[in-house]
């Protein structure tokens, strides 16, 4: 199959996907506990002006008919507006989405690059200290919840050292942010030659970074050190050895094979690693998507919950796609499909 | 003289229960002693929360308003939070909700999901189909986001917690449990069950599932630690268990505002305890499942 071909009819796939998801969350926000109403209208507000909101808002209407109207508007590209800022939430997820792709790269990308170097050298010597210590570190990784480091991370490098900057943000409240190109202050500061402000942003992302590096390093790790183990007993290693390579020319011929199974589970384990991301900007008031969902689901903000929810979708299934076109680069013989 | 017959010790009985039990832990230690580590873990924290009453110092919910925000000392070992309150005896109770939340929303778990997967590889074809695939529609989002608005629609309250974990889980054991009916759906044990005229609720419960429930079985230490993470995720948020309750997400929450200010002791301490059981329960599912799962343990 062509690369245009699988990019259309993965296209085409997309669309029930995205109904689907579109119907439940719209279902699950209205037929749930949360009202939005009660909020919006106050403590003291009377019976009239209840039903005055709820007719603004089209909550008086069948449900069937609200979701027609929903899912009319989101095939123009309109998401509709936050019903508590009144703020279109399409805007809002696309000023912040590349906020949060900054993190999430930055902490997802660092910790590859630890998880699997780690992992792989514990592969080679299974059940050696190495591997001992790497396998009780990931499993400690499994189990520290992001926030409270993120928490801990603050008081330790913030309060006791004094070293990071306070988690108020992406950038000092001192520095005015550069002109907006991309979105992400680091990227903006650096393009226009506004080094104040991108290392301003640069200070305040290394904790948030760190904190998801930390987190993400602890399932690659486990997952390549499990892969490698497997590619270590296949004929091709085998092969390898019994030519009588050397040690090292083995290792590439492992890490080559690895790197699709390796680079499969990074893929779908950055879907999971979003719900990590949410909790870290929540703890850091970084701003992005992630908190703006949170904070949505809390609030009962359905209009933002739901534009939150299609963008997450969206973005789920866009990064198997990218995962399927990268391993047919590295892998030919892989089939799209 | 007569003549003895040398006796050998032989095994001519199959273990008891009990002796099977006794046998997989002796192959457990042996296997996996840090398994064993994280089943003292776990047994440590069930004391605790078993034991409350008689460990805990002070009452967990009682406030000294003359002592707020004090640093750890000997009458306050981890210190007073911000309603001054004990944290220490916080911290102990707080056990009660770890395993009062992942035992009911495993089993809940199990009970949904392992019927689920029987049925679906089984009997296969459309009902199969249509299951995994709204199964993978759910891996989509991320289990935090999902738990979180799913308990913020339906209503917050500890139980409403316990049933959201139970059912979100349940795809975990009913994919499991699919799997390995597929592989014995066409065994003869089952064959000969159907051709000696079985119903299939008996072929399922009865012939299957003792077959196919050892990796579901495998699972349930992991995803317990799962479930205490994710609702003390859900309680830190302020959703589900509400504050002043001593459970360690809420406690995490209260002291997080103090962090910046240097009262560190409101939420390390909660979180450290968070970290053990969790890490505890991670320990010994890793050795659950190295044991139950024969290539797991060769790949060792």
């Amino acid at each position: 199959m062509t690369l245009q071909r699988f990019l259309l009819r993965r296209a085409l796939m997309v669309i029930p996907l995205m109904i689907g998801v579109v119907f439940i969350t719209f279902m699950l926000v209205r037929v749930g506990g949360l009202d939005p109403v009660g909020r919006l209208a106050g403590p003291t507000a009377t019976q009239a002006e209840f039903d005055s909101i709820r007719e603004n808002l089209g909550l008086d209407r069948p449900l069937w008919e609200q979701f027609g109207i929903y899912l009319g508007n989101v095939v123009r590209g309109d998401l509709g507006e936050s019903w508590l800022s009144n703020r279109p939430v399409l805007t809002d997820i696309k000023e912040r989405a590349i906020i949060s792709l900054e993190l999430l790269a930055l902490g997802v990308g660092i910790g590859t690059l630890i998880g699997v170097p780690v992992g792989l050298r514990a592969a080679f010597r299974p059940n050696g200290r190495f591997d001992q210590l790497t396998r009780i570190l990931s499993l400690l990784g499994f189990s520290i919840p992001t926030y409270w480091l993120g928490l801990v991370m603050i008081f330790v490098f913030f309060y006791l050292l004094g070293w990071a900057p306070p988690a108020i943000g992406r950038m000092s409240l001192l520095v005015s942010p550069p002109d907006t190109i991309t979105g992400s202050y680091l990227i903006d500061g650096l393009l226009t030659a506004n080094w104040q402000a991108a290392w301003s942003a640069a200070t305040q992302l290394v904790l948030p970074v760190i904190c998801l590096a930390i987190v993400s390093a602890a399932p690659i790790l486990k997952q390549t050190r499990a892969i490698a183990i497997e590619v270590l007993a296949s004929d091709t290693v085998r092969y390898a050895h019994a030519c009588g390579l050397p040690e090292h020319i083995v290792r590439r011929v492992v890490l080559r094979n690895s790197a699709v199974p390796v680079l499969t589970f990074v893929g779908t384990e950055v879907t999971g690693l979003v719900g990590t991301m949410s909790l870290i900007e929540y703890v850091f008031a970084w701003g992005g998507l992630g908190q703006y969902g949170l904070n949505a689901i809390i609030s009962g903000d359905f209009t933002a919950v739901q534009g939150y929810v299609l963008a997450l979708a969206l973005f789920s299934v866009l990064v198997f796609i990218a995962i399927d076109i990268v391993v047919h680069l590295i892998e030919p013989r892989s089939e799209l499909s | 003289m007569a003549k003895t017959t040398p006796t050998y010790p032989t095994q001519t009985q199959p273990f008891s229960a009990r002796q099977r039990v006794s046998n997989r832990l002796i192959g457990l230690f042996r296997i996996s002693p840090t398994a064993v580590i994280g089943l003292l873990i776990i047994l440590f924290f069930g004391v605790l929360a078993l034991f409350s009453p008689w460990i805990m110092p002070h009452d967990p919910v009682s406030s000294y308003t003359d002592r707020v925000l004090q640093a750890p000392s000997a009458e306050h070992w981890f210190g007073t939070d911000g309603n001054g309150m004990d944290v220490f005896s916080r911290v102990i109770y707080g056990a009660k909700y770890g395993f009062g939340i992942a035992i009911p929303a495993v089993l809940l778990s199990l009970i949904i999901g392992v019927p689920v997967g029987l049925i679906a590889g089984y009997r296969g074809g459309l009902l199969d189909e249509v299951l995994m695939r709204f199964f993978d529609g759910l891996r989509v989002f991320p289990s935090i986001i999902l738990a979180l608005a799913v308990v913020a629609a339906t209503g917050q309250s500890l139980l409403n917690v316990v049933l959201v974990l139970g059912v979100l889980d349940s795809p975990v054991f009913a994919r499991v449990v699919r799997a390995e009916v597929l592989a014995l759906r066409s065994s003869n044990f089952v064959e000969s069950a159907v051709a000696a005229g079985n119903p299939t609720w008996r072929i399922l419960f009865v012939h299957l599932l003792p077959n196919a429930i050892q990796g579901a079985m495998a699972q349930t230490a992991v995803r317990a630690a799962w479930a205490v993470r994710i609702s003390a995720t859900l309680a830190f948020l302020g959703v589900g268990v509400q504050a002043p309750t001593p459970e360690w997400g809420a406690m995490i929450r209260q002291g997080a505002e103090f962090m910046v200010s240097g009262q560190w002791w409101v939420a390390l301490y909660p979180g450290l305890a968070l970290i053990c059981m969790v890490f505890g329960l991670n320990l010994f599912g890793d050795g659950l499942q190295d044991l139950m799962d024969p290539r797991r343990r060769a790949a060792k």
